[in-house]
């Protein structure tokens, strides 16, 4: 890239370094911080301060380009110094000096121009909106946008005044309430950048052009006469979207998550400010939700923790996993999803069925995901990737594979006749993997001839969609197969957690508890409409009965035969176990049977209204507060005993496995954030309360108890 | 609240009528009211709310208690449109059963809410009421709620001319100078100053705050401090454009024939300041007072609003305090402390040299002059302003009076207890 700036280096920082054209008067500053990414903290506001000092100092100053020296443009905050910001004051001046650096820039008297050879990611993209023109690379792998909220935070660099004012409020409105990105080519059409070129030469000469013909380049909203695309601020239009916007958060988040509902804010309330003051209405909106506990804890778990598991830290791993081709046992939705996903990630993949029907079900399946997922890639890259999925009734077909990954149904019989079947035909150094979601490994490997390379691959449905998957390691499992495993989860794009053995391992565990209390509380007789809201206010991605209907409850009921077979604890309370009973003999099993918890019609849905006759009476005390502490509580008590069994191997595993695996509540950084932000002894002495008043399943694991009494938490506070 | 007796006959109106006691008053600070002014980022709705907020903090109020919510605000459109008081009774967290009115009485507005709320505890019916106002004047300019006083039908069939040709025709009529209007003004800036430095304002003033609790604005930042007569001599009256070039005089005549020409003497410096800012006072009866364990500060003894000549329009302070006078069988002397609305420096100045009264008592802590009037607001900011002088000087009896478009004019007289 470097042949394409022109000019002698007339300065050089930690931040970058500044080329000067003296000929054409076009200064480029060439941001290149150390390591591998630039990104905005101390460093990046004192070198954009100087750099700034010196190119607008200048002899003959014509336009300044914005330019990278690294793979990226900018990758936005550091996020070290936002986790660690709790200092409103000194947070709130830090925003506003680089508001005013950006300001600097856009109204210096001369033409500004971004050059993106790499992506421009939050603080960076909001780098380039102060920038009077954006020129992409046209690549799809470049990529402009503002995903501030999926950490808790909202952009703070000037884009929630920005961005409105240069595309429109609709669509500003919907990459920063969604914290959504634009590649390159799409990002043009809507007007997130301006320009496309095809090379980082072509890049550079447009820059210089714009620079050329636009002498004396001022923002629009610099501009008198200022005219809004779209709604203008204080109209009705404006009004009405504004409305839409706030309901579609609330019907989205009910109130749980307070980034989107504090851009929201930032925007309509500064949308009729002069510009100026506008950003400090973004600053102060940024900073409330970046010194909260909500960005801390989501920042923890969907940064660091996902990172960590992404990267595989604290993993074994191994140099060659030699699995080539993958056997999977069972054509349903998730046998013929893992196919699928496998496929086109280029394994050879064969899938097995005792049905033919089964099998033209699963190709089916298959065929459609390429026509949707792969709709990309084109007729041939989808034929090529259909043609590496074979499909087969017989078990000797899969002689020879590296890797089994069982997807039958959840009964301990029939995996093990499957597992002797397998094992006599398939690879004799290949992994044995079961996707049970339950039952565990170290009983199903009993049937395996090599325990040591039984392990669970537990994934979620739908298995194209969900990332985690949950590894499960059996008494005997080796470290090898679980680096061999990794491997292949990696190669396959998911992300792992990786935990002990024990009934329900951690997630399906934990999800358990969350949907028979919520049975319980029906049972109880409070309303389901209530319960249904209680969720979703503490933030659950899904409330419990829709999802028990979505999951079936023959398959909630295979799941309690099971747990009484396998599990060591008392079972769920016996009240909602004499709903499930009676739902089922009304032939109520779930969406699939088209009546359940709710009823379906169409594609609506409501809650049965036969259900409170279900209940055995009246509660004496019931509430949205009551019913959210019952649901989350109990799952606080379950994710307590998974600690306490040694299920949980790694603190962050129980934290991304809760948010990726059953959706429990990302803003709040998963059950053992949600634990430190009360504290331990005030959890601990409301699971006893609970345990007193409800039923002993609240009892706090001892693990909690200690811990409250130590005064101790599970990750340092910040 | 009084246990309910179920052996007695349910109580009478008439039993009830009573005096209203002021519990407390609180305001922010005057923001300046253009887009470089602190308050400008901040929404009118949390502007009052603030005030709510204090009142409730600060006298451990349980606000199901409270029966209504009046608010005075000028221009109730945009930011200030729909029904204000309400909107800003929910988001400062109050209970939900408290309603809210927005009163408009142009300038008197604040004044008019807390008169109105002592009318409804003085009638018995209401115990508890919450009176104050707001205006944000950078946010939403003056008159951009539109109305019929520029109405060719109005201007020439009744007779209307905007406010500062109205001051300087009431100046004129008065033999008032520049000079004296200017020394006025000095005076209010010293005024001002003093108070500002002696913490006058303290007891009064809840400061603006941002979601993280960082301060917006903690002080008045209108006064100018360092203004002398010779920095006011410089600047040149405001409506002379207007009045003579545009010829806006000329319609004074249709009720002041004999103003051969209007002195121009007004400008910025000795006119209010436009302004931003919000205040709240508890209003209530001796009873409920009693039941809720808040400490009376002082009775309202009468209130009083008047029409006067509409072109002319701001000489309605001296009607309105006498009429307020006779109602609470005073007399002028009878009055330590007055806060008259300083619309412009002719105003207060009319008001002393026509009922006598000494500047040492009146506005001695400065006014609109040197603070700002951020029109909804004012009234009962001066209402707390006069009680915290009349406690802090240990006196009586004080009366807060505004001038009013239109050609009205409001006043209440209040008393220690």
């Amino acid at each position: 890239m470097s042949e394409t700036i022109v000019g002698e280096v007339v300065s050089e920082s930690a931040f970058g370094r500044v080329h000067f054209d003296a000929a054409a008067g076009v200064a480029t500053l060439v941001m290149q911080m150390p390591g591998r990414a630039n990104t905005i903290d101390q460093t990046f506001i004192e070198g954009l301060g100087g750099a700034l000092d010196r190119i607008q100092a200048l002899d003959g100053l014509r336009g300044i380009i914005v330019a990278s020296g690294h793979k990226d443009f900018c990758a936005g905050a550091n996020i070290d110094m936002l986790y660690q910001a709790r200092d409103a004051a000194a947070f709130y001046a830090a925003t506003r000096t680089l508001g005013a650096l950006f300001r600097r820039l856009e109204t210096g008297g001369v033409p500004v121009v971004a050059a993106l050879t790499g992506s421009a990611l939050g603080g960076g993209y909001e780098l380039a909106l102060a920038c009077h023109h954006r020129i992409a690379l046209d690549d799809a792998r470049v990529q402009v946008g503002l995903p501030e909220v999926s950490l808790g935070v909202i952009p703070g660099g000037g884009a929630t005044q920005r961005l409105p004012r240069l595309v429109g409020l609709q669509p500003a409105m919907e990459m920063i309430l969604q914290g959504q990105s634009r590649r390159a080519p799409k990002a043009l059409q809507a007007g997130f950048v301006d320009a496309l070129a095809p090379d980082a030469e072509a890049l550079f000469a447009q820059a210089r052009a714009y620079i050329a013909e636009h002498p004396k380049a001022q923002q629009p909203w610099d501009q008198k006469g200022f005219r809004w695309k779209g709604p203008r601020p204080g109209t009705d239009d404006a009004r009405g979207l504004f409305m839409g916007a706030a309901a579609m958060l609330y019907k989205k988040a009910a109130g749980a998550v307070p980034a989107p509902e504090m851009a929201l804010r930032a925007i309509q309330e500064g949308m009729g400010l002069s510009f100026d003051r506008a950003l400090e209405v973004e600053a102060r909106y940024f900073t409330h939700v970046a010194v909260s506990d909500t960005a801390k804890d989501m920042i923890r778990t969907l940064w660091y923790h996902r990172g960590a598991a992404e990267r595989h830290e604290g993993l074994p791993s191994v140099a060659d996993p030699a699995i080539a081709r993958v056997a999977i046992l069972g054509a349903g939705m998730m046998g013929a999803g893992l196919a699928w996903v496998a496929a086109s990630k280029g394994y050879e993949v064969i899938v097995k069925d005792i049905a033919e029907a089964a099998l033209e079900r699963g190709r089916a399946h298959c065929a459609e995901q390429a026509t949707t997922r792969g709709k990309h890639l084109g007729a041939e890259g989808q034929q090529a990737i259909l043609a590496r999925i074979a499909w087969t009734l017989d078990d000797a077909a899969l002689a020879g594979v590296d890797l089994v990954i069982e997807a039958v149904v959840e009964n301990d019989e029939v995996k093990a006749k499957v597992t002797r079947a397998v094992e006599a035909v398939m690879s004799p150094a290949g992994i044995f993997a079961s996707n049970t979601s339950a039952i565990p490994i170290t009983h199903l490997a009993q049937a395996s001839v090599r325990r040591d390379r039984f392990i669970g691959l537990h994934f979620f449905s739908p298995v194209e969609q969900m990332p985690l998957v949950e590894i499960v390691m059996g008494a005997d499992t080796s470290e090898d197969t679980l680096a061999r495993s990794l491997a292949f989860i990696r190669r396959i794009g998911k992300l792992p957690i990786v935990v002990n053995d024990g009934y329900g391992f951690f997630t399906s565990r934990v999800f358990g508890a969350y949907l028979m209390e919520s049975v319980e509380l029906v049972a109880e007789g409070h309303d389901p409409v209530l319960i249904e809201q209680a969720a979703r206010a503490a933030g659950m991605a899904v409330p419990p009965l829709k999802v028990f209907d979505e999951v079936s409850l023959s398959l909630g009921e295979h799941a309690m035969a099971q747990r009484r077979k396998f599990a060591k604890d008392q079972g769920p309370p016996p009240a909602g176990l004499a709903v499930l009973a009676k739902l089922a003999e009304l032939g109520r099993m779930g969406k699939a049977s088209g009546k359940g918890f709710y009823e379906y019609e169409g594609r609506t849905r409501h809650l049965w209204p036969g259900l409170r006759e279900l209940a055995s009476g009246t509660p004496a005390r019931t509430g949205l507060e009551l019913i959210r502490d019952r649901l989350m509580y109990a799952q606080i008590a379950e994710v307590g005993r998974a600690l306490e069994d040694g299920v949980v191997r790694q603190y962050r595993d129980a934290e991304v496995g809760a948010i990726f695996g059953i959706g429990f509540a990302p803003a709040t950084g998963g059950p053992l954030s949600w634990m430190d932000r009360r504290g331990l002894p005030r959890v601990v002495a409301d699971l006893r309360a609970l345990a007193d008043t409800v039923g002993t399943r609240y009892t706090p694991a001892p693990i909690l108890v200690r811990m409250a009494e130590r005064g101790e938490r599970f990750f340092p506070a910040v | 609240m009084r246990p309910a007796d179920t052996s007695l006959p349910p109580m009478t109106r008439e039993d009830a009528v009573g005096d209203a006691f002021i519990f407390d008053a609180v305001r922010t600070p005057r923001g300046r009211g253009k887009d470089s002014g602190s308050l400008y980022t901040v929404r009118p709705v949390e502007l009052f709310a603030t005030t709510l907020r204090a009142l409730r903090d600060r006298n451990g109020l349980d606000t199901a208690q409270v029966e209504d919510v009046v608010a005075g605000c000028v221009t109730q459109t945009g930011d200030q449109g729909q029904c204000l008081a309400r909107t800003a009774v929910l988001e400062a967290g109050y209970d939900q059963g408290v309603p809210g009115v927005t009163v408009n009485r142009f300038c008197g507005s604040g004044l008019e809410a807390v008169n109105h709320a002592a009318a409804l505890v003085a009638a018995g019916y209401s115990d508890l009421v919450v009176a104050g106002g707001v205006e944000s004047m950078s946010r939403v300019p003056m008159g951009s709620d539109g109305g019929a006083l520029s109405d060719p039908a109005f201007v020439l069939g009744v007779g209307s001319v905007p406010q500062g040709i109205s001051a300087d025709l009431l100046a004129t009529l008065r033999g008032i100078t520049r000079e004296d209007a200017d020394a006025f003004a000095v005076e209010s800036q010293a005024r001002c100053a003093r108070a500002q430095a002696a913490g006058h304002f303290d007891r009064s003033l809840v400061p603006v705050t941002d979601l993280s609790g960082l301060v917006i604005l903690d002080r008045d930042e209108h006064p100018r401090p360092d203004t002398t007569l010779e920095t006011l001599a410089k600047l040149k009256p405001s409506f002379e454009m207007m009045g003579t070039m545009f010829g806006l005089d000329a319609i004074t005549r249709k009720a002041w024939p004999q103003v051969e020409a209007i002195r121009h003497i007004h400008h910025a410096g000795n006119s209010s300041g436009i302004v931003d800012g919000a205040a709240a006072v508890l209003i209530g009866s001796a009873d409920k007072g009693r039941a809720l364990g808040l400490r009376p500060r002082a009775r309202i003894r009468s209130i009083a609003m008047v029409g006067d000549e509409p072109i002319l329009m701001l000489d309605g302070p001296i009607p309105a305090s006498r009429k307020a006078l006779a109602k609470a069988g005073m007399e002028i002397g009878d009055i330590d402390r007055f806060e008259v609305n300083e619309a412009f420096a002719t105003v207060p100045i009319t008001f002393m040299r026509t009922l006598g009264v000494d500047h040492a008592r009146l506005n001695v802590d400065g006014g609109a002059i040197a603070l700002g009037h951020p029109l909804g607001a004012t009234g009962a900011m001066l209402l707390g302003t006069c009680l915290d002088a009349l406690e802090r000087e240990g006196l009586g009896t004080g009366l807060v009076t505004l001038c009013i478009g239109g050609g009205m004019g409001i006043a209440t007289i209040i008393e220690r207890v």
